[in-house]
């Protein structure tokens, strides 16, 4: 059993419903048609392209090629995390990628192996979707944990500061911002796996279900998914984290403001 | 430490700090001994404030040196003084949530682990007519003259015999101000320097340097 193919005719009806937030915007004048239109123009090729190429890697099944794919992923995501902060590239650009790279890629060795027990790890099938949940889900995270952090440090420079001077060392000044930022990058993924099932039925589990898994394999898998993100974001947000305490301060202790775009 | 009393501590030589191309110091000298009373006195934007950030290290000079000890000034000794000195900030922005919380996480630091002294902690509030549940209530609540009181007493309990306290009475009564600075001026073997308008801090003892006199006939900055 495998599911149905979504006709043309399908997927005009699809793209009708466009027009509901576009009416709504031009009637609001929320300026967002422009937005609307191009976010659904960009994923329609983006998913287009990532499709035809998805079938390709599939049906090549190389290791080496599977590497590369996942490793762009990782690239692509550390650049978007930077891109959506206010921090420079081509100080933090290498440590990030790495960062990404070995909790992400870690995690989902771990996972293939002894959670799946798959034999050949990098099995296109398995890596590739896995890699993408998890990547995706530590990007968001971390966006949000490092913004979190650059602001605290920024609004709160006199606390630093005295925290400094009354003879903290940086490590245990920082520390309560290092752990108001992991709270709230880690928040939406612990209220998703909290009320999963109840409120929301994950993408994997719906597209397992519908592609002709019973739902007890789904839930299985979602099981799995769900820790495995959980804690490869709370290691990656971690990670991330400790290379700005690391890397934004200088060796008086003070932040580096010449990290920041535009300075 | 009695033959210590007269060495040197703090030395500053053609210190200049620029913000832009605006010199906030330029290029002054200043030494100050183990033991002294100094008042740092000026109209403000002289710079008080820079010259405690440069002892910090905070700040780093864009020309001349500062000696603590004997030891040029750098970013190992800066980490070293910050553990030596206890600094009490202008704006009391030091913290925030409950005052009790507060004081763990500070006397959580390497550098101050064992020297939390509750006794000393309670007649430290009653000397500067605190209620003890002041320590339950939140830092940012408090009002500015509870703040500096706080300050204060966190940096008696850490047991410095440093200060550098920049408009630490500004908020008190004339009673406390007094209270406070008999308490700093009053101890010999401590090196106390106070930034502050208050005449209270101008007595015997301790030595007035007005930091616009003393950039006056001092060098250019290049």
């Amino acid at each position: 059993m495998s599911a149905t193919d979504i006709t043309l005719t399908g997927m005009v009806f699809c793209f009708l419903l466009l027009l509901i937030p576009v009416l709504i915007s031009h009637h609001l004048n929320l300026k967002l048609i422009g937005s609307t239109l191009e976010g659904a123009f960009r994923m329609t090729v983006q998913l287009a392209f990532v499709g035809f190429f998805l079938t390709f890697v599939f049906e090549l099944n190389n290791s080496m090629l599977n590497i590369v794919w996942v490793l762009i992923m990782v690239i692509v995501a550390s650049y978007t995390v930077l891109k959506n902060s206010q921090l420079k590239y081509s100080s933090l650009i290498i440590p990030l990628v790495t960062a990404f790279a070995v909790t992400n890629v870690g995690m989902l060795l771990y996972f293939n192996s002894f959670v799946i027990g798959l034999d050949d790890l990098f099995e296109a099938r398995y890596f590739i979707p896995i890699a993408g949940m998890v990547i995706g889900n530590s990007l968001r995270a971390n966006i949000v944990g490092i913004n979190d952090f650059c602001d605290q440090i920024q609004r709160n420079e006199s606390r630093y500061l005295s925290s400094l001077s009354l003879g903290a060392e940086k490590y245990e000044a920082l520390k309560p911002y290092l752990r108001k930022s992991l709270r709230n990058s880690i928040r939406p993924t612990l209220a998703n796996m909290a009320t999963v099932g109840i409120v929301f039925l994950p993408g994997m589990m719906t597209g397992q279900i519908i592609g002709g898994s019973s739902p007890l394999t789904a839930i299985e898998y979602q099981i799995a998914i769900m820790i495995a993100i959980y804690v490869a974001t709370v290691m990656n947000v971690m990670l991330c984290v400790l290379i700005l305490m690391y890397r934004g301060f200088d060796e008086y202790g003070t932040f580096r403001k010449d990290m920041l775009r535009g300075a | 430490m009695k033959e210590g009393s007269k060495t040197e501590l703090i030395r500053i030589e053609g210190v200049c700090v620029a913000a832009g191309d605006r010199s906030i110091l330029s290029g002054f000298d200043m030494s100050i001994a183990r033991g002294e009373k100094v008042l740092v006195k000026g109209r403000s934007g002289i710079g008080k404030t820079t010259l405690f950030r440069l002892l910090l290290g905070f700040r780093v000079p864009s020309s001349g040196i500062l000696y603590f000890e004997g030891r040029q000034m750098d970013a190992v000794l800066a980490w070293d003084i910050r553990k030596r000195v206890a600094h009490i900030s202008q704006d009391s922005d030091i913290g925030e949530g409950v005052v009790r919380d507060m004081l763990e996480e500070i006397f959580s630091y390497n550098a101050n682990k064992g020297h939390f002294d509750p006794e000393k902690l309670r007649s430290l509030l009653a000397e500067l007519s605190l209620e003890e549940d002041v320590l339950d209530k939140k830092f940012e609540n408090l009002s500015g003259g509870e703040k500096q009181r706080i300050a204060i007493i966190i940096s008696l309990l850490t047991k410095k015999d440093i200060f550098l306290l920049d408009e630490i009475t500004s908020d008190l009564d004339a009673k406390l101000k007094r209270k406070v600075v008999d308490m700093f001026v009053g101890n010999p073997a401590w090196t106390v320097l106070a930034i502050s308008h208050d005449s209270e801090w101008e007595r015997e003892g301790v030595r007035v340097i007005d930091l616009e006199k003393l950039q006056e006939g001092a060098g250019v900055c290049n």
